[in-house]
């Protein structure tokens, strides 16, 4: 670990404070949503579509009711006259056609596995048994299977009424890109192609709803990252006000971004809860959720990038094609949007020509998924700007460096609204660079070459926008939800202290890091701070969620500015009991001493004593009673943390197979809250990331079956196929966040699959080969050696 | 993922499970380690209406080598041969395979005999048997017959026990001392099943010519393949690199791969040839080393 700023004298903060919620989670003591029961719980289970396209001419569920342990069946028309059509929170695009479907299917289904029908059970089982027992007729209509099918010239339509398959297209403009790429030395370009895969929890997705007539109120427990939105969520779908719908998340096996997303799942068991006046338990399983989870990253960026012969990038320009599916889910075409925001990445670009257009296809709805678009940015300039070395017979590194913005052009505008807040990205660079070195990686790699052996380094600089976002910015670039934190910060009359917010843990240890910052923010021993997440009646607003790399950034912000006037009050009233200057006092595990006469001091307790219980004599008349503070922080900007990462690999020429052998990352989060859990972010981004360069594809056939339903076939990486990690840091904290963090919770997955790309390239150096297409198999990766082995050009 | 309704019966040795499967019929399902019938169960792609339970036989369940042969009982759990000494000295391509074969959970759970009377062409218990020449006993209403390997293994899951014949142990020829094995698989990760799997067994003798080579392929065909053409190509030469290359070349023409999502059948195809190559060289080093 490398820290190239000076370490400050702290207790708390920056420092590898092991996980607060470990010790239950890893002893099996945590309560996750299977573990929970409620009293009169039943169970439902979902019947989904086997056919991609087709009209529903009939539904007979006649049979089903019948089943001994059946409660009731629900089709999409008993569901539309309770429920309205899914939401849709992200309109990036101006003029977008939005389609909106039910949580069940009502005359026609647009993918394989929509929901055409549920059933609530006495169990899961009789559940399951029942869907067998429905019939139902479909009429086939034509499939659209992927996305160059879509976009044919005479090609079936997903909606009728509309003039093609596209939902919307934008572009971006900056400068002049035409006039760059007229006067350039040097074009490069490509099409990339990251296939289709999903965040993938352990835990898939569940909720357990109760919705009581009598009472009108909706309580569900909901597996979910975004609490609040989620109840906002409900509250519009199903038409009760907002304070009626209570939600609360146990503990989350995992969430990526997947279980940002709003499902159907969650309306559907209100609606048979309401209809059986039982809570209703409906689990997604594992088979389901490659079907019923959001897709992900499935998009084809065709660009191309304007250099001088000195280097110099002139331009980037070209068409982002994000792959969406028979309907939009709750966050429309927002990460394809996002990956053509990024795709200029680090680099000064002055002529940019950026377009998005968004497809409908025949496939699952597209959703969130850690990363959410940048990854495939990444992808664009990333390779771009391999290509452009080549071409220019340039170093890589160095072509990277010269393009950077210079730490004194910060706030740096990259063209394409996000503009970037503070950074020193070549230094970054040169400790990635210095760290390859002095891990003996191009020795290894000389040693292997002359041995025959196909070794490869591979480079990528990466940035990750975090922080999501300015409220009324998300608004203007059309998001329908906010982006602040809110926090309460109470101490107690014990003198003990609970943090309540709105942001969720995953099991990425945000509870770790708010303890960590509120023990350091006042002075209390970390053992004396607990806190509470995941219920709506009691903890406060988040706008957004727990997304977008906003939980130490936002949630933190506004615990350290919450903390810092609580722990103004803790001294007023400590000055009081000591009869001295609160300036002249100091707050230390957990107790307020006059600086410099240890002596003299008061407990936290006696504080507590005498803001809830013994006001007389102890409280300042001045001071309001308890001990509490809130916060809404809003930020002014999104954050943007970098990183340079690099892999070492080895190819297998003849069977085409890569082993992933080594792998560094120099990163720069701003101020690190606590770096055992910053590596631990760093390292299990980094293994989805080579999940979705090297094994992870939802496969389909020309039907829009998915041919890969079971972890028999949709590939995560195991330990055995993951490298090695080691991390170096460096902090340039962001200016405009109280404490100076950045979001790092997403940085793995944005680096992770281009530079698989740059090691294999570097690896078949001599062959030339370019690999342009996510998850790099080895049946692809031989047909490109053979390609390049046989003369013919591979981009 | 629930399974459908289905009745549970237990059978305590090998007659009373084959009794069972008399009275039940094709209805019936063996249950031994579960680790392939429950998750298609699960999938309702399996839907016995009755499972029999073989976990509490006493009879199915050992390791016994003579002088000729290695004897393994169906109930004897993976993991208990791979790390079994006798198996491992007699036939050492045992533990090999099973090192590829899912992971130690499903090894200390999963069946010598579950994995065979399974069936899949790509699974490596099956492609050792069918290597080696090997010959299953299987117990019917009218007694035991011994099938050999090649002739047990019909298609995808599909073997020559009748519905009423429950697989009772297999019988393994010893291997020469110092026999190079190699296993060569490919699979997308270690432990998932083989896109295409190789293994070799040969012995050459004291003029370095081959007088033992046996070679199979798994994941490229309906069944394990007998690669007998190869086999033959090698027998009796020193095993120079042409030989090799030749009968790597004999092997992929005697297979017959289908596609699926892992690879083509044309990658299957150029994958036959490197591994059966790799594994013949890499059997031969391991025999040298062993003689060392």
């Amino acid at each position: 670990m490398t820290t190239t700023t000076e370490p400050k004298s702290t207790k708390y903060a920056g420092k590898p404070q092991p996980g607060i919620d470990d010790p239950s989670l890893l002893t099996g003591s945590s309560t996750y949503m299977d573990d929970i029961t409620v009293p009169r719980m039943i169970e439902g289970a979902v019947l989904r579509s086997p056919v991609a396209h087709a009209r529903i001419t009939r539904i007979d569920v006649s049979k089903a009711l019948e089943l001994p342990g059946v409660f009731d069946v629900i089709t999409g028309n008993d569901l539309v006259e309770i429920a309205g059509e899914q939401p849709v929170i992200w309109y990036p695009i101006p003029e977008q056609r939005i389609a909106r479907a039910h949580a069940l299917a009502t005359d026609t289904v647009r993918w394989v596995g929509q929901g055409v029908a549920a059933v609530a059970a006495v169990d899961r089982y009789v559940a399951e048994d029942a869907l067998e027992l429905i019939e139902v007729d479909y009429e086939p209509l034509p499939v659209v299977a992927d996305l160059e099918q879509a976009l044919a010239p005479d090609a079936p339509k997903l909606y009728e009424d509309w003039p093609d398959n596209i939902s919307g297209s934008m572009t971006l403009t900056a400068g002049d890109a035409d006039a760059a790429f007229a006067e350039a030395d040097v074009v490069v370009g490509a099409s990339f192609r990251h296939h289709p895969g999903y965040g993938c929890p352990i835990e898939t997705r569940g909720c357990i709803s109760n919705w009581d007539v009598f009472s009108g109120r909706l309580d569900v427990w909901l597996g979910t990252q975004s609490p609040n939105l989620a109840r906002e969520l409900f509250a519009q779908v199903l038409s009760v006000p907002v304070s009626k719908v209570r939600v609360r998340t146990p503990e989350i096996g995992g969430g990526f971004g997947l279980k940002f997303d709003f499902y159907p799942e969650g309306v559907i068991a209100a609606i048979l809860s309401r209809r059986s006046k039982r809570p209703v338990k409906l689990l997604e399983d594992r088979q389901e959720s490659f079907v019923a989870s959001s897709r992900s990253r499935d998009m084809r960026h065709d660009f191309e990038m304007a250099l001088r012969s000195d280097g110099t990038i002139l331009g980037l320009r070209g068409t982002a094609y994000g792959v969406l599916g028979g309907a939009l889910g709750t966050v429309g075409s927002g990460p394809p949007w996002a990956s053509v925001l990024t795709s200029m990445g680090p680099y000064k670009i002055p002529n940019q020509e950026l377009t998005l257009k968004a497809v409908m296809t025949n496939r699952s709805p597209y959703g969130s998924y850690r990363g959410w678009g940048v990854p495939k940015g990444n992808i664009v300039h990333e390779r771009l700007i391999e290509l452009a070395a080549r071409k220019l017979g340039m170093s890589r590194i160095e072509l990277r460096r010269m393009n950077f913005p210079a730490p004194e052009e910060f706030p740096y505008f990259s063209g394409a609204a996000f503009t970037f807040d503070s950074g020193r990205y070549a230094d970054c660079l040169d400790l990635a660079t210095s760290a390859v070195e002095e891990r003996g990686w191009n020795e290894l790699q000389r040693e292997g070459r002359e041995a025959g052996r196909s070794i490869g380094i591979g480079y990528g600089f990466h940035i990750e926008p975090g922080a999501y976002g300015p409220s009324r910015v998300l608004n203007m670039v059309g998001l329908d939800h906010s982006g602040f934190d809110e926090v309460y910060v109470r101490m107690d009359s014990a003198g003990k202290v609970t943090v309540l917010s709105g942001q969720i843990s995953t099991g990425q240890g945000t509870h770790t890091t708010y303890a960590q910052l509120v023990a350091e923010g006042l002075g209390v021993p970390i053992e004396d701070v607990t806190v509470v997440t995941g219920d709506t009646e009691s903890c406060p607003y988040t706008g957004y969620g727990t997304g977008g790399s906003r939980a130490a950034t936002l949630g933190g912000a506004a615990i350290v500015n919450a903390t810092g006037r609580l722990k103004s009050k803790i001294l007023r009233i400590g000055a009081e009991l000591l009869e001295a200057d609160p300036e002249d006092l100091e707050l230390e595990d957990g107790r307020v001493s006059v600086r410099g006469a240890a002596d003299s001091s008061v407990s936290t307790a006696d504080i507590g004593y005498s803001a809830y219980r013994m006001l007389n004599g102890r409280l300042p008349e001045s001071e309001t009673p308890t001990l509490e503070e809130v916060d809404v922080f809003d930020p002014a900007n999104m954050t943007t943390s970098y990183a340079c990462t690099a892999l070492l690999v080895e190819v297998d020429r003849q069977t085409g197979a890569v082993k992933l052998l080594d792998c560094l990352q120099a990163h720069d989060a701003g101020v690190i809250i606590n770096p055992l859990l910053a590596d631990g972010q760093l390292a299990g981004g980094l293994a989805q990331a080579f999940g979705g360069g090297l094994f992870e594809e939802f496969v389909y056939d020309d039907d829009g079956q998915i041919r890969t339903a079971s972890f028999m076939d949709y590939l995560i990486p195991s330990a055995t196929d993951i490298p090695p990690f080691h991390f170096y840091h460096q902090e340039t904290p962001a200016p405009h966040i109280p404490g100076g963090m950045k979001g790092l919770g997403e940085a793995g997955t944005i680096a992770g699959v281009s530079v698989v790309g740059s090691a294999i390239d570097d690896a078949l150096s001599d062959l030339g080969v370019t690999v342009c297409e996510f998850p790099m198999t080895p049946p692809r990766l031989l047909e490109l050696i053979r390609a390049a082995q046989s003369g013919e050009a591979t981009t | 993922m629930k399974p459908p309704p289905f009745e549970y019966r237990s059978a305590h040795d090998s007659a009373e499970a084959v009794n069972l499967l008399t009275e039940y019929g094709d209805d019936a399902k063996i249950l031994a380690g579960g680790q392939s019938l429950v998750p298609l169960m699960n999938f309702r792609m399996a839907r016995p209406s009755v499972l029999i339970d073989i976990n509490q036989t006493h009879d199915m369940t050992h390791i016994r080598a003579d002088d000729g042969h290695l004897v393994v009982g169906a109930m004897t759990r993976q993991r208990v041969l791979e790390r079994d000494q006798t198996a491992g000295s007699a036939v050492p391509l045992l533990p090999a395979a099973l090192a590829h074969s899912g992971h130690t959970t499903n090894r200390n759970r999963g069946t010598f005999g579950g994995s065979l009377a399974h069936a899949d062409p790509a699974a490596e218990l099956p492609t050792v048997l069918v290597a080696l020449g090997g010959e299953l006993t299987v117990q019917g209403p009218s007694g035991k017959r011994t099938v050999p390997a090649e002739d047990f293994f019909l298609a995808p899951l599909v073997t020559s026990l009748e519905y009423n014949e429950i697989l009772l142990s297999a019988r393994l020829p010893r291997l020469p001392q110092g026999t190079g094995v190699r296993v060569e698989e490919l699979a997308r990760r270690h432990g998932d099943f083989a896109i295409v799997s190789v293994m070799a067994a040969v012995h050459l003798d004291s003029n370095g010519r081959a007088d033992l080579v046996r070679i199979a392929a798994g994941g490229v065909d309906s069944t394990p393949i007998r690669l007998h053409e190869a086999e033959a190509q090698l027998s009796g030469t020193a095993l120079d690199d042409a030989g090799i290359d030749a009968a790597a070349v004999a092997a992929a023409d005697s297979v017959h791969p289908t596609d699926d999502v892992h690879g083509s059948a044309s990658y299957r195809l150029e994958m036959v040839r490197v591994l059966v190559a790799r594994a013949i060289r890499s059997a031969i080093t391991h025999q040298k080393e062993g003689h060392r």
